[in-house]
C-alpha cells in the first residue's frame, strides 16, 4: 500500500513540471530543454539557503521565487531573440552550466554528495497526509493549467506556434505570450521543489540531470503535446513503469542499461507516433 | 607552453569530432544528439578488437572505422532521413532517443571500467618546455594528416566541390543536376567516420569511459556553433580555440592567484555556445542568410 502511495506522490510531483512544460514544449512548440536548469535553480536557491546558510523558510521560499522567475524570464528573452534550433541548444547549455556550477560550488551546496536532512515541516511527515496535500496541490494545478490551456492565453499560444506572423499580424503579442507560458513553466518547477526534497528528505544534483529532462519530454510527447488531459496520463503511466523497473530481477548494472534503453525505444516510438503532431507542417497553398 | 600542448591535444580530437559535424549540421540543420555515443562506439570496437580478439592495431582501427560508418548510416536512414522529411526539429528528439539506448548498449557491451586502446604507461620526453609522449605526437600529426587530406577532397576533388554546393544550398546544387540526398546520406556517414576517429584517438591517448559522450557532444557543438554554419574550417579552428581556453582556464591563475577548479573545465564549451548564440549566433565566419 505504501509504495501504491508512493507511485501517487512521485507521479504527482513529476506531473506538475510537466504541465508547466506541456505549455512551452506541447503547446507552445518552443524548443526548450532548460526545464530541469530552471529546477535547479529553484530547489537550490531555497534549500541550500535554507539549509547552509540559516534562512529562514519564509526568506528561502521568497528568494526561490525571485530566482525562479528571473531565470524563466531569461529564458523568455532568450527565445525571441534566438533561432528555435539556437535556443533549444543554449538551454540545454544553460542547465548544464547550472549544473557545474552546483557539483563544483562545494561550500553552498555539497557538490555531488547534495544537501540531506532536507526538512518535511510544515508539510505533515505522515506519508498519507502527506500524499493526500500534495495531490490536493496537484488538482489544483492541474484545474489551473487546465483553464489557462482553455483560455485567449491558451488559444494566442496555440495561434503562435502554428504560424508566428499570422498571429501577430491579428494583435497577440509574442513576448507577452512567451514571457506567461515560461513563468508558467517556472513555477511548476517552484512548486514541485519545494514538496520533491522534503518527500525523500534530500536535494541531489542527480536528480536533475539531463536523463530527467529527457523523461519530461517523453511524457509531454506521449501525451501529445498540448494535451493536459493526454500529459496527465502519460505522466501517471511512465512513473508507474519507471517505479515497476525496481522489481524487475536483474542485477543493477544490467538493470541500469536495460532501463535506458527502454525508455530510449519508448521516447523514440512516442516520437513516430507523434511525428505530425509534435511539429506540425505548416500548410502551404 | 605545456598549457598549448594539452590545448593541441584536446583540439585535435574535438578538431576530427566537429569538422564532420559542422557538414551535417551546415546541409541539413539537424543537431545530432547521439554523437558522443558515436564516437565512443568507434574507439570501444577498436579496443575489443586490439584487447580481446588480439587482432594488429591497424586492423583493429579499421574495424571500428567500419562499425563508425555502419553506425551512422543506420542513425541517418531509421533516425533522422524519416523523420527531417517532416520537420527539421524532429531529429534533434529522436537523436536524443538514440543517444540514450547507444548509452545502454555501450554500458551492457563494455561495462563502466575504463577502457584504453594502448594500455600501460607511456613514457615522455620533453618538448620545448613541455612533456609529451610519441604517442601522443602521432596522434596530433596523423589528425592534421587526416585533416589535410579531408580539404584536399573537399577544395581539389569533383566530388568535394559536389559537398560544398551542397553544404552552401543544397536546392540549387540539386537544380545542378548533384544528387543532393546521396551526398547528404555521404556527408554523414563521412562525419560518422571522423566520430570513430576522434573515439579511436581518445582510446589510444587515454582511455573511454561511458560518461565521456555528453561532454565530446557539447564540446563539438560549440566548436560548430563557435565557427559558423556549415564552415569545415571554423569548426577545426574553434575547436582547438576552445581546447586552448579550457586549458587556459584551469591551468592559469586568476585574480590574484586563485585557479579555477577542475570541474568547471566543461563549462568553457558551455560558455562558448551561450555567449556566440547570444552575440554572434552565425558564429566567427558564417555569414547571416537574408531572407525575404
Amino acid at each position: 500500500m505504501n509504495f501504491f502511495v508512493h507511485i501517487i506522490i512521485m507521479a504527482s510531483l513529476t506531473l506538475i513540471p510537466a504541465l508547466g512544460y506541456n505549455m512551452v514544449f506541447g503547446k507552445g512548440k518552443i524548443l526548450h530543454f532548460g526545464q530541469e536548469g530552471i529546477a535547479l535553480i529553484a530547489s537550490y536557491s531555497l534549500w541550500a539557503l535554507m539549509i547552509m546558510k540559516g534562512f529562514s523558510y519564509p526568506a528561502a521560499i521568497f528568494a526561490s521565487m525571485a530566482a525562479t522567475v528571473l531565470i524563466a524570464l531569461l529564458f523568455a528573452w532568450l527565445s525571441l531573440r534566438l533561432e528555435p534550433d539556437g535556443f533549444g541548444v543554449l538551454s540545454i547549455a544553460v542547465h548544464l552550466m547550472t549544473l557545474a556550477i552546483v557539483l563544483n560550488w562545494q561550500e553552498l551546496t555539497r557538490g555531488a554528495l547534495g544537501i540531506p536532512k532536507i526538512p518535511r515541516d510544515p508539510w505533515p511527515m505522515d506519508l498519507m497526509s502527506f500524499a493526500a496535500i500534495v495531490l490536493m496541490i496537484t488538482l489544483l494545478w492541474s484545474m489551473s493549467i487546465w483553464f489557462l490551456d482553455r483560455s485567449r492565453f491558451g488559444r494566442a499560444l496555440a495561434a503562435l506556434s502554428e504560424h508566428p506572423w499570422h498571429a501577430q499580424a491579428l494583435g497577440i503579442e509574442r513576448s507577452t505570450i512567451h514571457i506567461i507560458a515560461f513563468f508558467v513553466a517556472g513555477m511548476g518547477s517552484l512548486i514541485a521543489n519545494i514538496l520533491f526534497p522534503p518527500y525523500i528528505f534530500l536535494l541531489s544534483p542527480t536528480d536533475y540531470m539531463f536523463p530527467a529532462m529527457i523523461f519530461l519530454v517523453m511524457i509531454v510527447v506521449a501525451g501529445k503535446p498540448g494535451s493536459v488531459v493526454g500529459t496527465s496520463i502519460a505522466t501517471f503511466l511512465l512513473i508507474a513503469l519507471k517505479e515497476a523497473l525496481r522489481f524487475v530481477p536483474l542485477a543493477p548494472s544490467i538493470l541500469g542499461p536495460v532501463r535506458l534503453i527502454l525508455f530510449g525505444l519508448i521516447l523514440f516510438g512516442v516520437v513516430w507516433w507523434r511525428r505530425d503532431v509534435l511539429f506540425p507542417q505548416r500548410r502551404s497553398i | 607552453m605545456q598549457l598549448v600542448i594539452n590545448a593541441l591535444i584536446a583540439g585535435s580530437l574535438a578538431a576530427l569530432i566537429a569538422g564532420g559535424l559542422s557538414l551535417v549540421y551546415g546541409t541539413l540543420g539537424v543537431f545530432n544528439l547521439a554523437l558522443g555515443q558515436m564516437v565512443l562506439i568507434g574507439g570501444y570496437v577498436t579496443w575489443w578488437l586490439h584487447q580481446v580478439v588480439n587482432l594488429p592495431l591497424v586492423v583493429s582501427i579499421a574495424g571500428g572505422l567500419g562499425v563508425g560508418a555502419m553506425i551512422s548510416w543506420a542513425t541517418f536512414e531509421l533516425f533522422v532521413e524519416p523523420f527531417w522529411k517532416r520537420h527539421r526539429f524532429l531529429p534533434l528528439v529522436t537523436t536524443i532517443a538514440l543517444s540514450m539506448m547507444l548509452d545502454g548498449m555501450i554500458l551492457l557491451l563494455f561495462e563502466e571500467r575504463p577502457r584504453a586502446i594502448l594500455p600501460g604507461l607511456k613514457g615522455s620526453f620533453p618538448f620545448f618546455g613541455a612533456r609529451v609522449n610519441d604517442t601522443q605526437i602521432t596522434l596530433i600529426v596523423v589528425t592534421l594528416l587526416l585533416l589535410s587530406g579531408f580539404a584536399f577532397i573537399l577544395h581539389s576533388t569533383p566530388f568535394g566541390r559536389k559537398l560544398r554546393a551542397v553544404v552552401q544550398h543544397p536546392h540549387a546544387a540539386e537544380s545542378l543536376g548533384i544528387n543532393a540526398p546521396k551526398i547528404n546520406r555521404l556527408i554523414f556517414i563521412l562525419s560518422g567516420m571522423l566520430a570513430a576517429c576522434g573515439g579511436i584517438y581518445q582510446g589510444i591517448d587515454q582511455n573511454l569511459t561511458p560518461t565521456l559522450a555528453f561532454p565530446i557532444t557539447i564540446k563539438a557543438y560549440a566548436a560548430i556553433i563557435a565557427g559558423g554554419k556549415g564552415h569545415f574550417w571554423g569548426a577545426i579552428l574553434c575547436a582547438y580555440l576552445i581546447a586552448l581556453l579550457e586549458q587556459l582556464a584551469i591551468g592559469v591563475p586568476w585574480f590574484g592567484g586563485t585557479y579555477i577548479g577542475a570541474g568547471y573545465q566543461q563549462t568553457v564549451a558551455l560558455a562558448v555556445i551561450i555567449v556566440f548564440l547570444l552575440l554572434k549566433p552565425n558564429g566567427l565566419f558564417g555569414s547571416s542568410i537574408r531572407s525575404a
